[in-house]
């Protein structure tokens, strides 16, 4: 009798769970594969256009997405991808809030296997996400520094205002510039100072700056945020027609201050580029493909005045 | 089981476990990711095995750039390399011409070809900079690498065997007139494409004698 109810109970389980594999299965095969699309902050444009493309892709490639906003919180970052794990999706495209930081996210979504392709920012743990498709912020500052040394014909007294020193894309841009500047010795760095991608600061330290260096002749800024907050400072101080400033991004206010002669150049970012070649990535990864690059490098392009009537904000002209 | 013993394995178990659940490393040597990585000796090997002899490969630019205005998509599909995706792409190129100008900067070169001129180009001398010559030949995959830097760095050091191979021995003798031959890697841009005013970065130069 008793061994009678054990055959029972088991033969029940038996028949639970073929029909909860069952179920399952039948889900997986009539719903749409989800895509996450995780972005660092929804506070910045930049940020929003990149979160839009990536969830257009996704779409036009057939797959239901949504974006979760972590607001430069790491913990917040967590829980989205708890969510997004626990919730089913099937992929993650992913904007990360620190480069050391977010290591443990991602490698928490590949172990329960949900691929990661990050966007624009990458982690600092090699191998860890799916693929990590990044401007190439070195070389294209390796242009702009090119062009920095042009125009200032090799010589002269320089600042250069920094983006977050905790991020990746800070000193890629760094040595990106100063792996063709420091070949020149007539090219002086009278200060290097941090002014987190924020305008207003870059506007703070510019001004705080050119106190005790009011003879410069360029300022390279890690950002665009950052050249209009310098360019301000100089225009307030009288020295915006002398002092030669360059940025970063690919920004609108940038874009038109190059036509306008006000700013010398920028690298034009392309995040659109970007975000539909993570979204086809995932696409590819569920249709078996699993050797992706670890690192995708997206061409930076050099905007200046001789140029700039084929850019818009964020890219190419339509 | 005595109760020595007993406490003695559990102690061994927990000891076991807990070496086996932490281990130390260098934040340094983390973060260093593939610091034994020789990029300078990357470069020597890449320029002596792959690109110098590679170079019979490298396409005539007076045909490129015929090409590039009547088919610009069949120009680049077949004859363009970039590690990176974008508009930037490279072209690994060949070509002679009579020197027009020199200065602290550039050559200035006209094209020749069968006998008659095809437009001017500039033979880089001081602005050896970026990936043109590293992704030119097509030669490197981008999967051989996991860190970012490595291949930036690779770029830097092939940029610095020119500044010390190419360059010096050419700008030292070089004068207007000359009749010169070069294999060099040029940048163009896929969307914006510019012919009239391209740039070799030099991988080879020869003043032909007269």
């Amino acid at each position: 009798m008793k061994n009678s109810i054990h055959y029972r109970i088991a033969f029940f389980c038996i028949l639970f769970g073929i029909g909860f594999i069952s179920c399952k299965t039948k889900e997986s095969k009539d719903e749409p594969k989800k895509i996450a699309i995780v972005i660092s902050t929804l506070n910045n444009p930049w940020f929003v256009f990149l979160a839009q493309k990536a969830e257009a892709k996704a779409k036009q490639l057939g797959y239901e997405s949504k974006i979760f906003d972590s607001q430069n919180n790491t913990a917040q970052e967590t829980d989205h991808f708890d969510n997004a794990i626990a919730s089913g999706y099937d992929a993650i495209l992913f904007n990360p809030t620190d480069a050391d930081g977010s290591i443990v996210n991602v490698k928490n979504a590949v172990a329960a296997g949900v691929p990661v392709f990050c966007m624009d920012r990458e982690v600092n743990a090699n191998g860890a996400a799916t693929s990590q498709i990044l401007s190439d912020s070195y070389s294209g500052c390796v242009a702009i520094g090119k062009y920095f040394v042009e125009t200032l014909n090799k010589k002269g007294k320089y600042v250069e205002i920094l983006g977050m020193v905790g991020d990746n894309n800070t000193w890629n841009r760094s040595k990106g510039f100063h792996s063709v500047v420091d070949f020149y010795p007539g090219l002086k760095m009278v200060a290097q100072q941090s002014a987190d991608f924020d305008r207003n600061k870059a506007m703070e330290v510019m001004e705080s700056i050119l106190q005790a260096h009011p003879d410069i002749d360029g300022v390279f800024c890690g950002n665009d945020a950052m050249a209009m907050g310098a360019y301000q400072a100089l225009v307030a101080a009288g020295k915006a027609e002398r002092v030669k400033v360059f940025g970063f991004d690919g920004a609108e206010d940038v874009v038109k201050s190059i036509q306008d002669g006000k700013i010398l150049a920028t690298g034009m970012q392309f995040p659109e580029v970007m975000a539909q070649t993570a979204a086809t990535f995932a696409d590819e990864y569920f249709k078996g493909k699993r050797d992706f690059p670890g690192k995708m490098p997206v061409a930076v392009e050099l905007v200046k005045k001789d140029n700039v009537e084929n850019y818009a904000a964020y890219g190419e002209k339509e | 089981m005595p109760k020595p013993i007993r406490y003695l394995l559990y102690l061994a178990v927990f000891a076991l476990l807990a070496y086996n659940s932490v281990y130390f490393k260098k934040l340094d040597e983390v973060k260093a990711g593939t610091a034994a990585f020789d990029a300078a000796g990357y470069a020597r090997d890449f320029w002596d095995k792959k690109l110098t002899p590679g170079l019979s490969k490298a396409t005539d630019l007076n045909a490129l750039t015929a090409l590039l205005k009547t088919d610009k998509e069949k120009a680049f599909n077949e004859h363009s390399h970039a590690l990176g995706i974008g508009n930037i792409r490279y072209f690994l190129v060949k070509g002679q011409g009579v020197v027009t100008d020199v200065n602290e900067n550039e050559v200035s070169v006209e094209l020749v070809n069968a006998g008659q001129t095809a437009g001017n180009v500039r033979l880089a001398t001081e602005y050896i900079f970026g990936n043109a010559v590293r992704d030119a030949s097509g030669a490197i995959d981008i999967n051989a690498f996991t860190n970012s830097m490595d291949f930036n760095n690779v770029s830097a050091e092939i940029n610095k065997l020119i500044r010390e191979k190419v360059v010096p021995p050419f700008k030292s003798k070089v004068k207007k007139g000359d009749r010169v031959t070069f294999h060099g890697a040029i940048e163009l841009n896929r969307a914006h494409l510019q012919v009239n005013d391209i740039e070799i970065i030099p991988v080879n130069l020869q003043i032909e004698k007269p």
